[in-house]
């Protein structure tokens, strides 16, 4: 008995040290590319430090945070980063919820349809904001011609990458293009999770179609809202490719975003100091946001 | 009898509408895919002209052979996209199924501490950490390679598919293991012969999960990579534009070409890639 436990003790010490030295490939890396950077980002933001002049970070403490919110540009991109998020979070939800109920409702065969709802969010959206620049072109874009040309509409067409307030509507329905798929397949889950016997009671008792989805189908779909509705934020606030490929956070300052004011300082000026101060700022945005996620997911 | 078949009528029109309305949103949706597909085997006379049309007239690949004749640089980008892309798929593979099997099946201290770090890791946005990256890459001299470009996207990928890879070892039943190692397998054997094998459902997760981000990657490779040689396709494309005006049909194979991987490999892999993204949804 007692050898028996030793060979047990020994293997699982055989076991342990192979545990160690198969998660250390990966852990070596996230410690080198991430979890250093951290560290060594939350340094620089408390110093001085640019990149092309100065020869090495000179440490000034807070100041870097207290010049963040005295930077009227920068709190410009949290507002434009604000209003882009309401509107990309309403159009993403609502487009998302609708597309979901079209594909459940329609029973027959419909994998043609979310295939097609789906794809964008596969193409590289450097490669989307490319071509919605040819769309929303004023000259020779799609959408000017196909008002003006297909629908007859010249009256309608604009130049819709650089007034306001298109260029702010054109980047969230990019935006709104590229991921509402995803939404739809989360909320389709969502749907096709409820149980069968609880929508059959709906019409049993006569209630009829709207009826059943505001009283019945969207009241159970909670724990699909929390994780669309996070999501969405999240993905929000990290919005950069768009606005920075479509409207080149124009026209002025109208469409430049947080991420991009973030990248900007940094990479742009190389105030590298600065850019990681704005960087954590804006982090500590999108964790708090996380962090709710995760709660919320945890508690429905 | 005839309120039902009225019914019934009205029910069938219903139908038939949501089927009309489903497919109009379908083809809006594809609409720019189609523009870019379309545009590249239209003549610069047909896009630029005051008489464009949405579907191509006749069909040329006068911009394809442009493209193949000036292979060079825009094959410079396709191949840094694929080696970058590749590399990156088989480290993450190797990476996350080592490490997610060592932090489901094989205990040590400090594991759940590490196993935290991670997951903690994956919550802060590339922005904050760009800057050391970027500063240590000049150092070494990494900026411009490929591989300097391979490690950071391998990293970025890392937290998720070690998640992946653990939830699926988790779920492979002990005895399995043990029946192994009575047979004399050591661990590593077991991993090997054993356990991946068995987690193939998740390593095609990790694949395409990694394939599609890596692909379509932005922000590291706008960094960390300047000079046009080392360039990937997701940020070359958005230099092109200024090239001898705009040639919208050179663009226009450029972007599909760029566009055919993600596509293809969505189409065979379509059922990972949606459950792999939908468990990110949920756990990120």
């Amino acid at each position: 008995m007692a050898k028996f436990q030793r060979s047990l003790s020994a293997r699982q010490r055989t076991k342990a040290r192979y545990g160690v030295i198969f998660v250390l490939p990966a852990f070596l890396l996230a410690t080198v590319f991430m979890i250093y950077p951290l560290f060594a980002s939350l340094y620089l933001s408390l110093t001085k430090y640019n990149f092309a002049f100065d020869t090495k970070p000179q440490f000034i403490g807070m100041e870097n945070y207290v010049k963040a919110f005295q930077d009227s540009a920068f709190i410009d991109s949290i507002g434009v980063t604000a209003v882009y998020s309401v509107l990309y979070f309403v159009l993403v939800m609502l487009g998302g919820l609708i597309l979901a109920l079209m594909l459940f409702y329609a029973k027959g065969k419909t994998s043609v349809f979310r295939t097609a709802y789906f794809l964008p969010i596969v193409i590289p959206l450097s490669l989307s904001s490319f071509i919605f620049n040819w769309i929303l072109q004023k000259n020779y874009g799609l959408l000017n011609y196909f008002l003006a040309d297909i629908l007859g509409v010249g009256s309608l067409t604009r130049e819709w990458l650089s007034t306001n307030p298109w260029a702010m509507i054109s980047i969230v329905v990019v935006s709104v293009w590229a991921t509402v798929g995803f939404e739809t397949i989360l909320f389709l889950n969502g749907l096709q999770a409820l149980p069968e016997d609880m929508l059959e009671a709906g019409i049993v008792d006569g209630a009829t179609g709207f009826r059943t989805l505001f009283s019945i189908i969207l009241p159970n779909l909670r724990e699909t809202f929390a994780v669309t509705g996070i999501w969405a934020i999240l993905q929000a606030l990290k919005v950069y490719i768009v606005p920075s490929l479509v409207t080149w956070g124009g026209p002025g300052t109208a469409t430049t975003v947080m991420y991009m004011y973030v990248y900007r300082q940094s990479f742009t000026y190389l105030e590298m100091g600065y850019g990681a101060a704005l960087g954590f700022i804006m982090s500590i945005l999108i964790m708090a946001l996380s962090l709710l996620n995760m709660r919320i997911s945890k508690k429905v | 009898m005839t309120q039902i078949s009225i019914s019934k009528v009205v029910k069938r029109a219903r139908h038939i509408g949501l089927y009309i309305l489903m497919a109009v949103i379908a083809f809006i949706m594809l609409t720019p895919i189609f523009l870019a597909m379309f545009n590249s085997v239209k003549l610069e006379s047909q896009i630029l002209s005051a008489n464009m049309t949405f579907f191509p007239r006749s069909i040329h690949f006068d911009n394809y052979q442009y493209i193949f004749d000036r292979f060079g640089k825009f094959g410079a980008y396709f191949k840094n996209s694929l080696i970058v892309t590749i590399s990156s798929v088989l480290l993450t593979i190797v990476f996350c199924s080592l490490g997610g099997y060592a932090f489901a099946k094989l205990p040590f201290r400090g594991r759940g501490i590490m196993l935290s770090i991670i997951l903690f890791m994956m919550t802060f946005p590339l922005a904050v950490l760009l800057i050391p990256i970027y500063i240590m890459e000049y150092n070494l001299k990494l900026l411009n390679t490929n591989i300097g470009l391979i490690l950071p996207c391998v990293a970025t990928v890392v937290p998720f598919c070690l998640l992946i890879m653990r939830s699926v070892y988790i779920e492979i039943p002990d005895e399995i293991e043990e029946a192994a190692t009575i047979d004399g397998c050591n661990v590593f054997e077991t991993w090997m012969h054993i356990m991946l094998p068995a987690s193939t459902g998740g390593l095609s997760i990790v694949t395409i999960f990694t394939f599609y981000n890596i692909w379509g990657e932005y922000m590291l490779s706008k960094t960390l990579v300047t000079r046009e040689s080392a360039m990937t396709i997701s940020v070359g494309v958005t230099l092109l534009k200024g090239e001898g005006g705009w040639q919208f049909g050179v663009l226009g194979a450029v972007v599909t070409l760029a566009m055919l991987p993600p596509i293809i490999m969505f189409m065979i892999f379509q059922r990972s890639l949606v459950s792999g993204l939908l468990s990110g949804a949920v756990k990120g």
